[in-house]
């Protein structure tokens, strides 16, 4: 078990890097315990603080960078390969696209704090056609403050971090075990949800030639333009006869109808 | 947003498949803004 904590020691850095990668990209591996564990390593003077950080920003950049690109690519198609992969089902691209609106290039800033927010920001910063430099200004201090505030608080409660991982050590090979367990549990349990939520969708998905023959015969059913107000300016055609509002504004206006009355609601 | 309307009750929402851009990309006629 020394050796494994001599390995993990020798190649700290590269370690937090490659996890910050995989997280940005979008696999569901967390990276802020990490992140936290090197901390309060360095607080013990058995890592560098310093190189942590810039690993992990760098890390963060280019995995962000990669989004960013594919974003400015594909535009708002690449958001909604990513809501499929993201095993975060309830962080809808709608909701997403409001923030940034709403807050703009800033929101990369804090993007990183926010569970869902935070791989979907780059391709929507893409797609939204920002320019380069800003972006990578933007998502640096993002990545810093992220990194940075993990970074401090591994440092802050790193004797409590300490005796977790003395714990560890003292479980000997099952400390790898374990670690793989819960991280497999995590992933497991996001991936059901996920599994859920898409069968629950799929049974009710409504496909465009379906529409247009309930149109065709007649049978008109209420269709709701759910794009945010940022999308519905970039391009106010519509469906005809969709009504165009909020989540809110939607359940207020629907409160005196039939709620068996079918509704087809629509985004980007 | 349709589970939010599943979750008020209402029994009969449907997501469009592809949203807007499958829409378009049929073909199917769309109204000026």
């Amino acid at each position: 078990m020394n050796r494994l904590i001599a390995l993990v020691l020798r190649h700290g850095v590269p370690l937090v890097a490659a996890n910050v990668f995989l997280e940005q990209i979008g696999a569901p591996i967390p990276a802020v315990p990490t992140l936290m564990i090197a901390g309060a390593l360095a607080r013990n003077g058995q890592m560098s603080s310093t190189h942590v950080m810039v690993w992990a920003v760098l890390a963060s950049l280019v995995a962000d960078s990669i989004w960013f690109a594919l974003g400015k690519r594909y535009g708002y198609r690449i958001l909604r390969l990513l809501c499929r992969i993201s095993l975060s089902p309830d962080s809808c691209v709608r909701d997403t696209e409001a923030n940034f609106e709403r807050w703009g290039m800033k929101s990369l800033l804090i993007a990183k704090f926010v569970p869902g927010f935070s791989t979907v920001a780059p391709p929507l910063a893409g797609a939204t056609n920002a320019g380069i430099v800003p972006f990578i200004l933007y998502d640096g201090v993002g990545a810093l403050l992220w990194a940075g505030a993990a970074v401090i608080v591994g440092r802050a409660f790193h004797h409590a971090i300490g005796s977790v991982v003395e714990r560890l050590e003292n479980l000997g090979g099952w400390a790898v075990v374990f670690v793989v367990f819960v991280l497999a549990l995590f992933v497991i349990v996001k991936w059901w949800q996920r599994v859920r939520f898409i069968k629950q969708l799929r049974v009710a998905r409504v496909q465009p030639d379906e529409l247009k023959a309930m149109f065709d015969s007649g049978t008109m059913p209420m269709v709701v333009d759910a794009r945010s107000a940022g999308a519905r300016k970039r391009d106010p055609r519509h469906i005809p006869n969709a009504v165009a509002a909020s989540p809110e504004e939607l359940i207020e206006r629907l409160r005196d109808a039939d709620p068996s009355k079918e509704i087809v609601l629509y985004c980007t | 947003m349709a589970r939010k309307l599943i979750d008020e009750g209402f029994t009969v929402v449907r997501p469009l498949a592809g949203g807007f851009d499958a829409w378009v990309d049929a073909g199917y006629p769309v109204e000026a803004g």
